[in-house]
Parts: C-alpha cells; structure tokens; sequence
C-alpha cells in the first residue's frame, strides 16, 4: 500500500466526526421527541381533567352511548368557520370534507354535507336529476309531480317537525310545510325560517338550507323526492331511530382555545371519535417543508420514521391508535408521518371521563417540535462542514502524501542511480537541502555515498600504492639476490636462488598489473593526440599479436581503406592489447578471435569477439567497472579487474564507450568500442 | 688508481647492496643516507661518479638539490638518477639538471654496474684525442658508440645513456623492427612497456627539438620501432 493510499485511509477516518455527530443527533432527537411527547401528555390530562368537570358543556344532547352509523342516516355536522352564502356552491363552505352519498332508496342519487356554526345548521344537498320539475303553484307534496326534498327533524324540546323544499323557478327559496286545518286538509305554508337555495346544474340541481339551531334537535332525516316517485335518503318511520345529528358543541372550541398555545391544535372527540370542537391551527405545511437537496442525508440524522402511521386524513372524526385507545380509557401518544416534506406530527390523546365511562378524549396535535427543526438545521450544517472538512482533509493528505511519495520516490531513484554503470559514485542527492526527515534520510544518504566514494577511491587507487610501496622492499630482495648470486653461491643453493628470483619477478609482474590503471590514467593525462590511420594501426597490431599468440588464431575485417581518427595511438594499441589478451585469455586453446572494424555514418566500431563462454547478462553492465572481476576459472596470470577498466578509459579518453555483450546464440562475447570519427 | 663512486641513498639496504655490488666490480664505494652528508664529503673530495636517489630522507626532491650543487662544484662528474618511479622519469628527464642516466631503483645490479662501467668509459674516451672509427652515420644521424655521444645534422643531441643505448640500437640496423624488449636489452634495462613508449617519445622530442621534421623513429603498432632512413 503506497503512502498515499496509507495517509487517504487516515484521512477518511475523519468521517468518523459525521457519524457521531449522527449518533449524538439521533439520541439527542429520541430525548426529545420523549420529552415532547411528556408535555404534551401531561398537557392533553390536564385539558381532559378540565373537561371532564364541565362535561355537560362539552357533551350536549348526543346520546353518546350508541356508537355514529352512517348506515342508519347518522349524520354528522362539520363545525363551519363562517357563515356561507346559500348560493346552491358550497365551496364557501371551507370544508375539507365531500358530500356523502345518501343511499338511493328507488332511483334516484343524492350526497349530503352538512355543517353549523352557532347559530344555524347548514345542509347541503346535490341530486343527480338533470330534468327540473317545477312545483306547481298548489302541488301538495303527497300528490307527486314535481323535485322535492323532504326534510323531518326532531326539534331540541322533542316535537317532531316536518318540511320540504321545492321551487317553481330555481333561484333562493324558503322551507314550507304542510299544515293540516282540523278538516284534515293539509295547506302548505312557508317556513320563513328555514331559507334554501335552489341551484339547476345540467346534472341535476343542488339544495343548500340553513336551518337555525333552536330548530335542530338530535335527529333529523332528509330525502330527495323525484317527481315519479324516485326517492334517496333517509326518512326514518321511527323517530326514534337513526338520523342522529353529531355536531360540535358550541363554544367548546373557544374553550378549548383557552387551553392552547400557538401551534397546537386541540381536538375533543366524543365516544365515537367524531369531532365535537378543535382550537389552534398546526403551522401551516409548506413553512415546515424541508429543502430537498438538504433531505438525502437526513436518513442519517434523523430515527427512522417510516413505521410511524400516516396522519389521520377523515374530516369528521379522528382515527388511530392513540385515538383508539384513549378511547378505550388510556392515555396515549403516537408520532404521526405527515405528507412527505412536513414536519412529523405528534399526537396525544387523553380521555375524558363522565361519570365511570369515557365520554370522548381530547386530543392533542404538535408538530415535530421547533428545536428539533433547529436542531436538525444545525446538524445539517455540521454534518456540511465535517464532510467539508473530511473532503478537506482527505484532498490535503493526499496533497502532502503526494508530494512526500514523490520526494521518497525522487531520492529512492537517486539512490539506485548514485552508483554510475561505470562505477562513478554521485554524491549530490536531491532533498538533501530540505530540514525534515526526508532531507535527514537525504544527507543520510550522501553521507553513506561519500563514505562508499572514499573506500572505492581508496580501492582505485590501492593498486597504485601497493605497487609504490612494495617496490623498495622487492628492489632489495632483488639487489639482495644479485648480490648473492654474484658472491658465488654454492651449487645446491643455486636452486633456491632461482627460487627466489622466480619468486621476485612473479611479484613484480602481480605489482605491475596492480599499478597498471594508474599508470594508465598518468599517461591519459599526458598524451598527445594526432590524427592516425586506425586501421592501419589494427593490421600492424594484429600481426604483432599473431606473433604473440601463436595459438589462437586472431582474424581481422576492416572496411579496407584508411580509417582515420584522431587521439593516441600508443593508448589505442594499450586498448587493443587489454582487449585481444582478454580474447584469448577466455577462449578455447585452438578458438579463434575476430577482430572486426566497421565504419558507420558518425563513428567506427571495433569489436573483438571471442569463442569463450558468453558473459552472464547481470554482470555484462558492471564488465568495466575498475576492480571487477569475473573469471569462472583463475588463470596463472593475477587479475586485478583493470583491463577492461583500462579499455573503458582509453575508449572515453577518445570520447567514445565501451560495451560488453554476447553473440547471439550465446556462442561467445563481443566487446566492442565505439569511437568517433574525426 | 680505482674510481670512486659516491652511493647517496636513503634507503640502508639498498644503500649497501648496491654499494656491495660496485665494490666488487673494482669500484671504492662511498655511501651517504643524506644531502647534507654527501655534500659535505663532496666539498672535501670529488667523486668519480655519483649515483643519486631523487628523494632523501625527509627531502622528496633532495636529490635534485644536491645533483645542482654537485654540478655547480664540477660539470663532468657522471651522475645517475635513482627514481622510485618510472612515471618520474619524464619529469626528472625535463628538469635538465645535467644528469647523465635516469633509471628506476628496481635496475638489476648487473645492469647498474654495465651502466657505471659504460659512464665511466665514456669518461675516458672523452679524454682521449678522437679518432672517427666508431662513428655510425646513418644519413643526418651520426652515433659516436665510443664517446655514446649523438648529433643530427651535425648538432649535437643530449641524450641519457638508456636513450643512447636506445637510438643506438634502432640505428644500427636500419628499417629493422625492434621489438620492446630488444630495446630493453640494449638499454640494460627492465622496463615495462609503457615505460619503453616513454622513452622513445622523449627520444623523438629531443631529436625534434633540433630539427622539427624528425620522424626517422617509426612505431611499428604491436611489434615495436625501427629506424627509418
């Protein structure tokens, strides 16, 4: 793993801020949200208790024993805000809730809404009967002939009342009754007090009634007549069955409003869940809504809110949990989901006790509260700032890792390539200049090469010295030989005379070679160049080394004409020398040695192959190196690893190179030199 | 009356083989181990000959003092150089102290003592009233083998006895190739190759100075040099 991964890896760990962050918001939220749901707990008991002591106001004149059936004609009255107009439209009504279709009792379809404020009860009626039948100026209801809407109610002190609305010419109208003389004939009178409007549509028309509440009792039926007979609606035989009204209790809101503050609303319910009063207002949906690019990683932050239920939708009733089982005694809260965007809800529900029984509940509604917004915000921001912070972070390790893995890389290279092919030490290190720990390990570095360059120039030049300094010493022992040779020694001492001599002209020739690279770079340093015939040199050369080499057998190809080059030839003929006893050196007794001499555009090349092994291809580079030797087997010559040092230095002296190599099929080495023309 | 050789050397040993071997060819042989030594005794008594080392003791180049006092007290004594290295040799060669044969120690003993006989024969024959007999000509070159003394174009050319020897034996024998170690013979020396090149490099320059043109000594590449006419 490179440093840069390595230093990316720790910088990610910073994404470890966020997640507590997250961790900490989640608990904080859960805090929360508990203590919300106590408050308003404790706040829901202490309305219920309030208005369990006022029961009589809060529950009127429902029986509240039988459970709300819609099937029975059961009807409820939405509480209104304001008066509307009787238009034949309901849409002032304001109402979130639809017409409910009446049952269709023999062909006819109708749907109903009803509503109130203080001080009338509203009805709204639409029927599905595109023909208007107008009533005629003396039609009796019971005689047919005309649209008619029958309306029965069971008034507050008991008594039983009975209308209908029908018109001549749509248009406002009044409720009428049929009075009956003591003759028994019926005669229809208005009923001024009950007013209507009278809507034709194309689909049928719409009756919209006011009825003043002195007037509503706890029952009241209503049915749409055709003028054939077709009828839908309620019209109970029995008074004493079905058409109930459920309607709020008047001034129970304005009660309840004093129990709340802003941005709560509170609803009271009776035992059948229907709504008798509701105060406050829950913050308008859209101040709350959240901005989607900042919800993706809400998930994070926020519980899971997916399980919680949906929030209750019906108009005239509440539903759900908390609402059930407030209902059924207990005090319960529950997390609503609002539509998506919203704020999460939070309902409490408590009951209200009349007597041993619950008599309704009063419900309390917050939304997710406002700190939790806030607090969700200023998560959002830290959790914005920390992922900036871990993009940061992560952007500027990276930054430092690159550059740290481009420097380490930078000095590594160095060091690889300190040491020259030719064995040249570099000294100089990039970074070493710098005061950090790479420029250390740098100056480190040129330190330990400094020391290498010291000892590989103390080898160099070794060879030289030894041979300075052993020359006094062996010119003794030599002298001292002459001496005794010539004093006259005795004829079985003669063999360890020649002994000794051999002995001292091996060492002087062992002392030879040591110093022959410096003697080399002393006559460099002092020759003289002139342009020459190279290969006039190589054929006088090679002839020489016939002569020399009588075994091998030495060839020659040259281009064939004068190859004239400039330098020194008393150093060519030294390279030569180093290179054909090279030669024959690794080659068979009987091989043979190719000395070849090619012209190319801008230099010559002189290669001198031989028949011996081929040179293992790791070493082929370091060949030229002063003191390296490779010899598979040592020889009676002493090799110090200078001839072929010696052949790099005379071919650079003339400005060209030296280069080892095999032939292909690994039959034998070629080294070749390549050398400028003039 | 036997010649007297002055040996200044500071190496002991050395010092008495040499003077061991000269004493037995005939020679009386004073030692000296330093400059101030040897030059005490010469300003008492000359020697006939003088074989100096070139560094002396604590002196690295105290033979080069004493070989200018020596000549100052006298301009024909024989002098011999005695260098540690052959890569000193040109530069011993250049300084033109007037010495009469530069050699490295490792000379054989023999070898020095045909020198000294050589040096001292030269010596006599310089004495002696000439007579032209054993002069060589080949074209501008004149070789005097008696008096080892060389000209060119009638000028003469100051040679060292080794490069004599050396002229000496590529003139004889004209268009001859003489390969290294024949010219180390004939110069009574070992000498390795490089050192042979050297010489005769140096040879060529002296001829050259007298006449610029000089190219009667040939390299024959991988064989050696022969004379030209």
């Amino acid at each position: 793993m490179s440093i840069r991964l390595q230093l990316l890896a720790i910088a990610l760990t910073t994404l470890i801020l966020p997640w507590a962050g997250c961790q900490y918001a989640r608990e904080l939220e859960s805090a929360l949200r508990i203590s919300q749901e106590n408050s308003l707990h404790a706040a829901a008991g202490t309305i219920a208790n309030a208005l369990s002591a006022e029961a009589s106001r809060v529950f009127t004149d429902v029986e509240t024993g039988e459970p709300f059936d819609a099937s029975q004609g059961d009807l409820y009255v939405f509480p209104l805000h304001g008066e509307p107009l009787l238009d034949g439209y309901r849409e002032d009504w304001d109402l979130g809730a639809a017409p409910r279709t009446l049952p269709t009792r023999t062909g006819l379809a109708a749907r109903l809404l009803a509503g109130h404020t203080d001080r009338y009860v509203f009805l709204y009626l639409e029927v599905d009967d595109p023909r208007f039948d107008p009533e005629p100026a003396d039609g009796l209801p019971d005689q047919g002939g005309f649209d008619r809407v029958d309306l029965k109610l069971l008034r507050p002190d008991g008594a039983e009342e009975s209308y209908f609305f029908a018109t001549g010419a749509p248009g406002p109208t009044l409720a009428q009754s049929i009075v009956r003389g003591d003759d028994g004939v019926g005669h229809v009178t208005l009923a001024p007090r009950i007013q209507a409007f009278w809507l034709q549509t194309s689909g049928g028309y719409h009756l919209e009634a006011r009825i003043p509440r002195t007037l509503v009792g706890s029952r009241l039926w209503i049915e749409a007549v055709g003028p054939a007979g077709a009828r839908a609606g309620f019209m109970g035989a029995d008074t004493s069955q079905g058409g109930r009204v459920f309607m709020a209790t008047p001034g129970l809101s304005e009660l309840l409003a004093t129990f709340i503050g802003p941005g709560t609303r509170a609803t009271v319910i009776d035992a059948n869940a229907l709504i008798l009063g509701t105060a406050g207002a829950l913050p308008r949906a859209g101040e709350e809504a959240l901005a989607p690019a900042g919800t993706w990683y809400r998930r994070f932050v926020t519980g899971d809110t997916s399980v919680w239920p949906l929030q209750s939708s019906a108009p005239d009733r509440l539903e759900g949990d908390q609402v059930t089982r407030a209902l059924a005694g207990h005090p319960a809260a529950q997390w609503l989901r609002a539509n998506p965007g919203q704020a999460p809800l939070l309902s409490a529900a408590a009951p209200i006790r009349v007597g041993d029984h619950t008599g309704g509940a009063v419900v309390l509604e917050q939304p997710g509260d406002q700190l939790l917004e806030l607090r969700d915000r200023a998560l959002e921001r830290l959790f914005n700032m920390t992922l900036l912070a871990t993009v940061f972070a992560a952007a500027i390790a990276f930054a430092l890792a690159t550059w740290i893995s481009r420097r380490i890389g930078r000095l590594s290279l160095a060091a690889d390539g300190a040491i020259a092919r030719d064995g040249s030490i570099r000294l100089d290190m990039p970074e070493s200049g710098r005061a950090d720990e790479i420029g250390a390990l740098a100056r480190a570095f040129e330190r330990l090469l400094g020391r290498l360059n010291e000892h590989a120039q103390y080898l160099r030049t070794l060879g030289g010295k030894l041979s300075h300094e052993l020359r006094t010493p062996l010119t003794i022992v030599r002298s001292s030989l002459d001496n005794l040779e010539s004093e006259g020694a005795r004829p079985d001492q003669r063999g360890y005379l020649t002994r000794a001599r051999d002995g001292v002209l091996r060492l002087q020739s062992i002392l030879s070679a040591l110093g022959a690279a410096s003697r080399v770079e002393e006559s460099i340093k002092q020759a003289e160049r002139v342009n020459f015939d190279l290969e006039a040199l190589l054929q006088s050369a090679v002839a020489g080394y016939r002569d020399g080499f009588p075994a091998a057998r030495i060839e020659l190809h040259t281009p064939g004409d004068a190859c004239f080059m400039n330098g020194a030839p008393d150093l060519m003929v030294q390279m030569l020398d180093k290179l054909i006893d090279n030669a024959v050196d690794f080659c068979a007794a009987s091989g043979s040695v190719i000395v070849t001499l090619t012209r190319a555009p801008s230099r010559y090349e002189l290669s001198v192959e031989n028949d011996g092994p081929p040179i293992p291809p790791d070493l082929l580079g370091r060949l030229f190196e002063s003191l390296f030797e490779h010899r598979p087997g040592a020889g009676d010559k002493p090799h110090f690893g200078l001839g072929l040092y010696i052949v790099r230095l005379i071919a650079e002296y003339h400005g060209g190179r030296a280069l080892a190599g095999n032939r292909s099929g690994g039959s034998g080495a070629i080294f070749t030199v390549i050398l400028p023309l003039i | 009356m036997r010649k007297q050789i002055a040996i200044v050397e500071d190496e002991p040993a050395l010092r008495e083989n040499y003077a061991a071997a000269l004493a037995r060819h005939g020679y009386q042989v004073k030692t000296y181990g330093n400059r101030k030594n040897a030059m005490q005794a010469f300003g008492v008594h000359l020697p006939d000959l003088a074989i100096i080392d070139i560094s002396l003791e604590d002196e690295a180049e105290g033979g080069f003092d004493l070989c200018r006092d020596l000549r100052a007290l006298s301009a024909e004594v024989p002098i011999i150089f005695l260098t540690a290295r052959d890569s000193e040799l040109d530069a011993v060669s250049g300084l033109r102290l007037g010495a009469d044969d530069f050699l490295t120690k490792d000379v054989s003993l023999p070898h020095l003592a045909a020198r000294v006989a050589a040096l001292f024969r030269r010596i006599d024959a310089l004495r002696r009233p000439g007579d032209a007999a054993e002069i060589v000509r080949r074209g501008p070159l004149s070789i005097d083998g008696e008096r080892m003394q060389t000209a060119w174009n009638g000028s003469a050319v100051t040679l060292s006895l080794t490069e004599f020897w050396i002229v000496h034996a590529l003139a004889k024998n004209p268009g001859h190739v003489k390969n290294r170690q024949q010219l180390m013979d004939a110069a009574s020396v070992v000498l390795d190759d490089n050192t042979i090149t050297s010489h005769v490099k140096r040879i060529r320059r002296k001829f050259q100075q007298i006449d610029p043109s000089f190219d009667a000594i040939q390299t024959v590449y991988g064989m050696g040099y022969r004379w030209v006419e």
